[in-house]
C-alpha cells in the first residue's frame, strides 16, 4: 500500500451524508476531481512524514548524532502510525456523538 | 501528473461547476477533520508516548492518546462558551 492509496483511498470517514452529489459523466469534472484528491493525498502523506520525522528523530536521536538507531526508527514510526489510527478513531467519534447530540 | 487545459475548463456548463463546488465543500470539510488529526496526534504522541522499546502501543500510552483529545476538545469546548458568555 503506498502512501498515496493510505490518503487517497478516498475512504469517507465523516460528512458523507450528503449523498447529493450528482455524479455526472463529464470527463472533464472527472478529471478535476481526480486531481484534486491526488494533491490532497500528497499533501497528507507531506505532513504525516514531516510530522513523523520530527517526533522519531527527537524520540530516538540524541547529539551529537554520531549513531543511528534504525531499530527505533522503525518502532516509532509502528507507534506512530498506531497513535494516528487510535486518535482518529476517538475524534470521529466525538465529532459524530457531538453532531447527533446537537452540540455542534 | 496531466494538468487540465484552461479550455477544458472553461468547457464545462453549469452542472458540471455546480458538481465541483460541491465536491469541494465536502473535501474541504474532510480535510479539516484530517488535518486536526494530524494536529492532535503530533501533539498527543509527544506527550504520551515516552519511551520506543516496542511497535505497539502499551495499554496506558492507548488510554492516554484516548484522553488527550477527550480533554483537548472539552477544554476547546468550555473556551468557546467562556467567551461567548463574556460578549
Amino acid at each position: 500500500m503506498g502512501l498515496g492509496s493510505f490518503f487517497g483511498g478516498n475512504k469517507s470517514t465523516v460528512t458523507d451524508n450528503n449523498s447529493q452529489t450528482t455524479i455526472s459523466n463529464d470527463p472533464t469534472s472527472q478529471r478535476v476531481k481526480a486531481q484534486i484528491q491526488q494533491e490532497l493525498a500528497v499533501a497528507n502523506a507531506t505532513e504525516l512524514v514531516n510530522n513523523v520525522s520530527k517526533n522519531c528523530f527527537e524520540k530516538c536521536l540524541m547529539a551529537p548524532y554520531s549513531q543511528p538507531n534504525d531499530p527505533c526508527i522503525d518502532q516509532c514510526l509502528a507507534k506512530y502510525m498506531r497513535s494516528w489510527n487510535v486518535i482518529s478513531k476517538t475524534y470521529v467519534a466525538r465529532i459524530q456523538n457531538a453532531s447527533t447530540t446537537g452540540e455542534i | 501528473m496531466s494538468s487540465i487545459s484552461q479550455a477544458d475548463l472553461d468547457s464545462m456548463n453549469d452542472s458540471s461547476k455546480k458538481e465541483i463546488a460541491n465536491f469541494l465543500d465536502a473535501e474541504n470539510s474532510k480535510q479539516r477533520v484530517q488535518m486536526q488529526i494530524h494536529d492532535f496526534t503530533n501533539s498527543c504522541f509527544k506527550n504520551c508516548v515516552s519511551s520506543i522499546t516496542s511497535p505497539e502501543l502499551s495499554t496506558q500510552e492507548e488510554q492516554c492518546l484516548n484522553s488527550c483529545v477527550n480533554r483537548f476538545l472539552d477544554a476547546n469546548i468550555r473556551i468557546v462558551q467562556n467567551l461567548q458568555n463574556v460578549q
